[in-house]
């Protein structure tokens, strides 16, 4: 009795530091986040005053948040897509086939992901830059009208698609060497059996590899569109402060600047869409995309 | 059994360790609340005129007045400040103008949270037999940007002031033989003359920038009284000869910008719209003296020299403008030591914090302050004297709401399109006309 009392006693003291500080660094600061969405404030102001669900009304009316959760999913879709399949054909490739300098290409794929986002707005925007830009350059290569009338990668039009490609750049390695180490995993034998049964390489990547490594694809997904959310944000206030004219704004970008203006509440409000909303997607990511899981 | 009391011990030791260091702040609070008469907390801004002046003038201070400053000096200021802010902790001054991004200072104004310093007007300064007053020049204190309810009480000290205008390469303009236009249909002349040369008459570094060209293209249109009615917002304004006349020029002018610039018009890339002009890419840019020290290390093209010149004027004879752009100074309302800090303001108008100011090429708006200019800044400062007359002001401060958007984002953002021609001018009137009559509403009395 004695013996158990102390080990529960333990126990306790064991846990307790973790929780007291998960609680007050996060339970507490989300719940925060959700009252506060019902109140009027400044970010400074002594006072608030309670308006109910005013401020979630005003969000869902207000057309500049739409055009920023429009910009975000279209992010989220794209960019998960786009990274995803580049991923895993690349860890396929450099796993399975005999590639000369294998790591070589490991590590230029990984380097993106180490870099800051700050430098990766610094490189994309010598890239992007309209005038000796990289991109235009090599463009006017081959059609030297693009010289005299460049293409505005950062400009209305293509801000979006720009973005798109700074970040499927910077998260394709980090997931291909995910993918590389469980794709190693998977016995050599398997492949060596379909190729006696007459399974192409394209068709033992389709019913080997992807079902093996799923419980690693659907785990990183989820993982990869909550990241995005959060990195989306990052890339565009780095890359494009949301211009030109909130063109390339995003949910979470929105949420700091209407903080910035003056709308605390408001700002919480889209704070907690943002929260629901990326609950709820992946859920609906990790219902979707359930299978038996394959051991062998 | 000694090894689990050992274990508990240890758990217990960081467990204490960590409220230790929790309650170690509040200590530090304390001792610093306790000896404030003697110590004061100035936030400043860092912006181009670099750290240093500060330190002299902090260090000057408290050589005069034997009270100690303690300086935080940040190029993000906001992001220092005000997490400590909002946690109850206050600076007793704050150097930090208006229309910056985080737009703090705003914040403070929208939520009457900036202590009323009319009476540092007529304070003697320290160290001084003047009164404050008599060293600020005239009309500095009688605006929006100082007086932000309009109720003749001035809340924010005037600081640093710039005339902003047109920047351009002199010396290119006299290599063409290309007047400096004094109306706008020259300008739109010059236009079509570096068309035909392949370069652009205008650029501007980000639409944020359009906050000095738009106030000195309001007065010059239709002087302080049309400037009167834009800023509060006045009813049908857009829709008087005049206030079509001021977007007729924004419409032809956005024709005849740089077609880069939108997409380069954002934090990271503005300095590239500022080498437009470095580069003979285009003539003209809205600016303030600052792009000088900012664009220091660019490369250029040959025989570059710095202009700047008064937005043309409307008409043949009419007046040209040119806005004065300036910082602010303010005490929070949430500060300690608020008579000390007012003593400190006073302090930055005396002649030796305006030398040290000037040094570093940061121009207080006092009197009698022609006579430290060196280099480049004696031509700017000069506009005035020159036949341009001073736009001041700013828009009125009105209470947000939620979708409504900033000054900013109504007037001037949608410029961007304007010039890559995905939106039309009269969409961005419509849309100034249906946020100003909520903002109309909503401004703070």
């Amino acid at each position: 009795m004695k013996k158990s009392m102390g080990r529960t006693l333990f126990l306790f003291a064991c846990v307790a530091p973790a929780t007291i500080l998960f609680f007050i660094f996060m339970i507490m600061p989300t719940a925060n986040v959700f009252r506060m969405s019902l109140f009027e404030r400044g970010a400074y102001s002594p006072t608030e005053t309670f308006v109910g669900l005013a401020n979630f009304q005003a969000a869902f009316s207000d057309p500049k948040f739409i055009r920023s959760c429009q910009n975000m999913i279209l992010m989220i879709v794209v960019v998960t897509i786009i990274t995803f399949g580049f991923a895993i054909v690349f860890a396929s490739i450099l796993t399975r086939e005999k590639v000369k300098g294998k790591n070589l290409f490991r590590i230029i794929f990984y380097i993106p992901n180490i870099l800051s986002v700050v430098v990766i707005s610094g490189i994309f925007s010598a890239i992007y830059k309209p005038e000796n830009g990289m991109l235009n350059s090599i463009i006017g290569l081959f059609n030297p009208e693009v010289l005299t009338n460049p293409i505005l990668w950062k400009g209305e039009g293509l801000v979006i698609v720009s973005l798109i490609i700074a970040m499927v750049w910077q998260a394709i390695g980090y997931y291909m060497v995910m993918y590389m180490a469980s794709i190693s995993a998977v016995s050599e034998s398997l492949y060596e059996s379909a190729g006696l049964d007459g399974a192409n390489r394209i068709q033992q990547f389709f019913l080997i590899t992807i079902p093996l490594i799923w419980t690693n694809i659907r785990t990183t997904l989820t993982f990869f569109i909550i990241s995005t959310i959060n990195m989306a944000f990052l890339f565009v206030t780095a890359l494009t402060s949301g211009g030109p004219n909130g063109a390339s704004q995003v949910a979470l970008g929105y949420m700091y600047n209407q903080k910035d203006a003056g709308l605390y509440g408001y700002s919480m409000a889209v704070g907690v869409i943002i929260f629901l909303f990326s609950f709820a997607l992946s859920g609906i990511v990790n219902k979707v995309t359930e299978r038996e899981p394959l051991e062998i | 059994m000694k090894k689990r009391i050992l274990s508990l011990l240890l758990c217990a030791t960081m467990v204490l360790t960590m409220f230790t260091a929790c309650g170690g702040g509040n200590n530090a609070d304390a001792d610093a609340q306790g000896e404030g008469a003697k110590k004061i907390t100035v936030a400043a801004f860092e912006g181009g005129y670099g750290a240093d002046l500060w330190k002299e003038v902090a260090a000057a201070y408290t050589e005069t007045t034997g009270v100690e400053v303690e300086l935080i000096i940040d190029k993000e200021l906001e992001n220092v400040i005000g997490p400590s802010m909002q946690g109850g902790q206050y600076p007793d001054v704050v150097h930090l103008a208006t229309g910056r991004e985080a737009g703090l200072t705003e914040q403070f104004i929208k939520d009457n949270l900036i202590t009323d310093i009319t009476d540092v007007l007529s304070m003697t300064v320290p160290g001084e037999e003047a009164k404050v007053s008599d060293k600020i020049a005239g009309g500095f204190t009688e605006t929006a940007l100082t007086n932000p309810y309009g109720d003749g009480k001035t809340y924010l000290a005037p600081m640093f002031y710039s005339p902003c205008g047109l920047f351009y390469n002199a010396g290119l303009l006299e290599e063409k033989g290309w007047a400096v236009p004094t109306t706008w249909d020259e300008m739109w002349e010059l236009g079509e003359k570096a068309k035909a040369e392949g370069i652009a008459l205008f650029t501007y570094p980000t639409a944020g920038y359009y906050d000095a060209f738009f106030s000195a293209l309001v007065y010059s249109v239709g002087g302080p009284e049309l400037f009167n009615k834009v800023t509060n917002y006045e009813e049908g304004v857009w829709d008087t000869p005049e206030g079509q006349k001021v977007f007729e020029i924004l419409d032809k002018l956005a024709g005849y910008t740089h077609s880069s610039t939108p997409a380069q018009a954002n934090g990271e890339d503005f300095t590239q719209n500022q080498q437009l002009v470095l580069d003979n890419k285009a003539i003209f840019m809205t600016n303030g003296t600052w792009v000088v020290s900012e664009m220091a290390e660019a490369p250029r093209a040959e025989g570059f020299k710095w202009g700047m010149t008064a937005l043309p004027a409307v008409e043949a004879g009419g007046d040209g403008y040119s806005f004065t752009w300036f910082e602010q100074a303010w005490i929070p309302s949430g500060a300690q030591n608020v008579e000390e800090a007012k003593q400190f303001v006073a302090f930055l108008y005396s002649d030796k914090a305006c030398e040290i100011f000037a040094k570093h090429g940061a121009i207080q708006p006092v009197l009698g302050i022609a006579d430290k200019l060196e280099g480049d800044n004696v031509m700017f400062y000069s506009i005035y004297d020159n036949g341009a007359k001073a736009a001041m002001g700013a828009f009125a401060a009105y209470k947000s709401v939620a979708g409504l958007g900033t000054v900013q984002e109504v007037f001037f953002d949608p410029v961007n399109s304007v010039v890559e021609g995905t939106m039309t001018t009269e969409q961005w009137v419509d849309g100034i006309k249906e946020a100003t009559d909520v903002m109309r509403e909503n401004i703070i009395k």
